[in-house]
């Protein structure tokens, strides 16, 4: 790669007319990046004949200042600041043709505590690039100066655990199944089930807003009964993500303000509201006591291609600043995609107060979160409770577990279901913490269990052979090696 | 794999043949004793007293393994002897004995003395007890001067509801604490007079005895070395008066006050150094102590006062 | 009933062997272990009474089991949890929680409902054992 700075300096810079990216300053191999510049990572893959150095500086110019000629105007501001540097570009290992570009931008550029604003810039124009063969946004470094800019998640781990009572195991969840067609009143009866038989918490699907079967007023009233009485039942808090997600600001904050009114603990949003309305939703949820769920409805359409799009990462960054405190991150194990390396990544960005470079599990920056809220992950598909060991190795502790089809279709019932999931569960982590080799000892441990739990004997036979494993579309690039990486 | 590690030895069925010297290796104790050996000049009693104690434990620990006893022994100890005769670094390597032949769970020290068990005022002294005796638990508690617990010439002492608590603890719980009571012989000796409680619970008495003169000044050489000093000759010889006019004075504490000594003649060797700053140092004027470091001690102006 | 609050209420109540167990795993984390304990288990009483302060700075759960012992001694026919507490950083709260001591009969809760405005109900929560003075409400 090019590694000396070919910036044109002086008044030729600004001649009118057509000049290379990597000669306008968007190419600056010395740069070193300032503790407030925000740090964006693509893997570019230009068009064939087509400089990867001038296409890394092309995205660079084109998500900051540049446009496609020389403009004289440039001149009546700051510009050496407001550019865009890419300052490292390296060809991605094993991937003929695409490259890391490492782009530096000044604080200045983007406004405070605004999502929309930050992706605006880093994925607004550039993504459809014509001298591009695929772009895709891997990973950002956020600023301190940034994130403190953020709200950040309306709740957090930390209170919403207090506020359940609930402490030292994963949370247990499950999603209403058919997600489409149930009536209010029937809808409701799973939900008192699934509460009373041992979950913590159920959900709305992301598709259940506000139907010809079901109006979403009907299902708040039904569902909060149904979360009254199974918290009688038990004597323990329990929760139904209500789905608030509609057309309108009005209308979500319609619906938010009837859940609120009815006692409920939670609200559900689907990413596909948008930025701006998730942050507008995670400011109402903090002022209003409500934790925030968040389904990432939609986002496969762009992180699942390694090629091309955004990485999951991102937008879970973007998501602990925008202010949820849900968000669902993949199960390994489950019917969704999910490398377990890259997975861990997820989970980290959620959780940890300060997340250290790794590229084996994709995170290729430094992230402090400043003492932001933690989000909890969820972990939703495709899984059961003969599975509890994995999940509890894999994802931690700190993480709902959503057993929607492993709760409902249980033979002998929803609340069987539950008892079967909430027994496997609180049998593990007993033996975890007791020193024991869970992992390897988990089917054990659940047969064990099972003796004195007729329904997750049962769980455990009809699906004990149920396993998805299929190859993961999004791996990392870099495998762990005995050497440090550099 | 934690579990087989943990398994206790009363759950498995007994064995009847063991290898004695596997037994030995697999508890690890020899390097504690190593460790003691090189941290505590000479105190042949004392290590002697050590050995056999840690064969008496191992044969215990096979003992069980056998079959051939099922109760718990009695490990609480006493260990007398004048200040600065290594019972709080004995204490520490009972301690890692104990531990690595399972006879309490975590080896760690607790040491205390009559102001962190007794209150000051009525329902202070139980509460505070009790939290010594829980961070002690799983280890071994060792309890300085002990006998200052017991003050016969005030009968509202409350100390004696310490002694209580102490005694209780000591029967009912021996499998979670070892309890070390340490003080001078002579004190030591009429407090279980007047407490037999405690003496029926001792197992084992151990008796420090004082350094010989020579000791000391290994001692006191180690120490240097450890710190990357040395004596010249003249200074050594100046040092070994030191110790023996030293050893005729009130509160001579052994190893303690060689400790401290030492801190004093360091600390006149480095004057000495600085007030003389036009000259360049060597490493071995920086490392030597000169008589002068020592003879400038009190010690000697008493003495021929 | 069985009130299922706390981290082990779906299993069968926990032996002492359990009990430490799960407490020296907390001291080997470097919590302080706390008991607690109450005759009203509404799930919103966040309360419970303090059986002593936590207990900081201890290595071996023996100690924790003879308080819990004596706790158990005097308020045996109450709730009894114990929980660990982390104070470090970014969590400063308890890491887990759980119940070692329940009444003999648990009476459980009544759902109140209150009509209001077109469809709405407002709920409450009430424990029967609440309906006694405190001190009286599980020991016959």
């Amino acid at each position: 790669m090019n590694d000396q700075s070919i910036t044109v300096r002086g008044k030729d810079r600004y001649k009118s007319g057509v000049m290379e990216y990597k000669r306008m300053g968007y190419w600056e191999p010395s740069y070193q990046p300032k503790d407030t510049d925000v740090i964006a990572l693509f893997r570019v893959t230009p068009q064939d004949g087509v400089d990867p150095t001038e296409a890394c500086a092309a995205v660079a110019g084109e998500s900051s200042t540049a446009t496609w000629t020389v403009v004289w105007t440039d001149r009546l501001t700051a510009a050496e600041k407001y550019r865009a540097k890419c300052y490292r570009v390296e060809p991605v290992p094993s991937s003929p043709g695409s490259y890391f570009a490492y782009i530096a931008y000044d604080l200045d550029l983007f406004e405070a505590g605004s999502i929309a604003n930050l992706t605006a810039s880093i994925i607004g124009n550039v993504f459809g690039f014509k001298p591009l063969k695929a772009l895709r946004l891997e990973d950002m470094r956020l600023p301190v100066a940034y994130v403190k800019t953020f709200q950040g998640p309306a709740t957090g781990i930390v209170v919403e655990r207090e506020r359940l009572d609930k402490f030292g195991r994963p949370l247990l969840g499950a999603t209403v199944k058919p997600k489409l067609g149930l009536s209010g009143r029937n809808y409701g009866r799973v939900v008192y089930e699934a509460l009373k038989g041992g979950l913590d918490f159920t959900k709305d699907d992301e598709n259940i807003n506000s139907q010809p079967f079901m109006h979403w007023r009907e299902r708040f009233l039904y569902c909060m009964e149904a979360v009254n009485k199974a918290q009688a039942a038990t004597g323990e808090m329990k929760g139904t993500y209500l789905n608030v997600t509609a057309a309108t600001m009005e209308d979500m904050y319609e619906r938010a303000e009837f859940a609120k009114q009815l006692g409920s603990c939670i609200v559900m949003i689907d990413l596909v509201i948008g930025y701006t309305a998730i942050q507008s939703m995670a400011k109402w949820a903090r002022k209003n006591d409500m934790i925030l769920h968040l389904h990432r409805a939609g986002h496969s359409t762009y992180t699942r291609q390694r090629s091309h799009g955004v990485s999951f990462r991102v937008i879970a960054k973007w998501m602990r600043l925008a202010g949820v405190d849900h968000i669902h991150a993949g199960t390994v194990v489950g019917k969704l995609e999910g490398d377990p390396n890259t997975t861990r990544g997820y989970y980290d960005i959620c959780r940890e107060d300060f997340n250290p470079m790794r590229l084996e599990h994709g995170v290729f920056f430094d992230q402090p979160w400043a003492s932001l809220n933690k989000m909890m992950p969820v972990a939703s598909g495709g899984i059961h409770a003969g599975q509890m060991h994995q999940l509890l190795d894999l994802l931690g502790e700190d993480v709902v577990l959503q057993f929607g089809g492993g709760t409902i279709g249980h033979p002998r019932g929803i609340a069987a279901g539950a008892t079967a999931n909430r027994v496997a569960l609180e049998a593990m982590i007993l033996a975890r913490n007791e020193g024991r080799d869970y992992v390897h000892e988990g089917p054990e441990i659940l047969a064990r269990a099972a003796q004195s739990c007729t329904p997750l004997r049962e769980a455990l036979e009809v699906w004990k052979d149920v396993t998805f494993n299929y190859e993961s579309t999004d791996t990392p690039d870099f495998v762990p090696t005995v050497t440090a990486a550099v | 794999m934690m579990q087989t590690a943990q398994v206790d030895a009363n759950q498995v069925a007994p064995v009847d043949t063991i290898d004695l010297r596997r037994e030995f290796e697999d508890v690890e104790i020899a390097p504690v004793l190593e460790q003691l050996d090189r941290e505590l000049v000479g105190l042949a009693p004392v290590k002697t007293r050590i050995r056999e104690i840690a064969s008496l434990l191992l044969m215990e620990r096979i003992r069980q393994k056998m079959g051939l006893t099922t109760t718990f022994p009695t490990l609480h100890m006493s260990f007398t002897g004048n200040p600065g005769t290594g019972k709080t670094t004995v204490a520490l390597r009972m301690a890692g004995i104990l531990h690595r032949l399972g006879f309490v769970r975590r080896g760690h020290v607790i040491s205390v003395t009559r102001d962190d068990l007794v209150g000051q005022y009525i329902g202070h002294t139980a509460p505070k007890t009790k939290e010594v005796l829980k961070k002690a638990m799983g280890g071994v508690l060792f309890i300085d001067e002990a006998y200052y617990l017991y003050r016969p010439e005030n009968e509202r002492d409350y100390g004696q509801e310490a002694i209580e608590i102490l005694l209780q603890i000591m029967e009912s719980q021996r499998e979670d604490l070892v309890v070390i009571l340490a003080g001078y012989a002579d004190r030591m000796e009429k407090f279980f007079s007047s407490n037999p409680g405690f003496r029926s619970r001792i197992a084992h008495h151990i008796d420090f005895p004082d350094y010989s003169e020579g000791e000391l000044l290994t001692i006191a050489e180690l120490m240097l070395e450890g710190q990357n000093y040395r004596f010249t000759p003249e200074a050594r010889a100046a040092f070994e008066k030191y110790i023996s006019v030293r050893r005729t004075q009130p509160l001579f504490s052994n190893a303690r006050s060689i400790r401290n000594a030492l801190d004093r003649v360091r600390l006149r060797q480095a004057n000495r150094l600085v007030s003389r700053l036009d000259r360049v140092l060597t490493s071995n004027d920086v490392m030597s102590i000169e008589a002068a470091d020592v003879l400038a001690s009190r010690v000697f102006r008493n003495a021929e006062q | 009933m069985r009130v299922t609050q706390g981290c082990f209420s779906f299993l069968p109540d926990l032996t002492d062997e359990q009990i430490t167990a799960q407490v020296q795993y907390c001291l080997d984390k470097g919590w302080a272990v706390n008991i607690e304990f109450t005759d009203d288990p509404h799930p919103r009483n966040t309360y419970w009474e303090m059986w002593g302060l936590p207990m900081f700075d201890l290595r071996d759960a023996a100690g924790i089991m003879r308080e819990l012992a004596d706790c158990r001694k005097i308020y045996g026919d109450r709730y009894i949890r114990i929980s660990g507490f982390d104070s470090s950083h970014g969590w400063e709260s308890l890491r887990i929680s759980f119940i070692v001591n329940r009444p003999q009969h648990e009476p459980g809760f009544r759902l109140d409902r209150q009509e209001t405005v077109g469809r709405n109900l407002r709920y409450a929560t009430h424990a029967y054992a609440t309906e006694r003075p405190e001190g009286e409400r599980y020991s016959s």
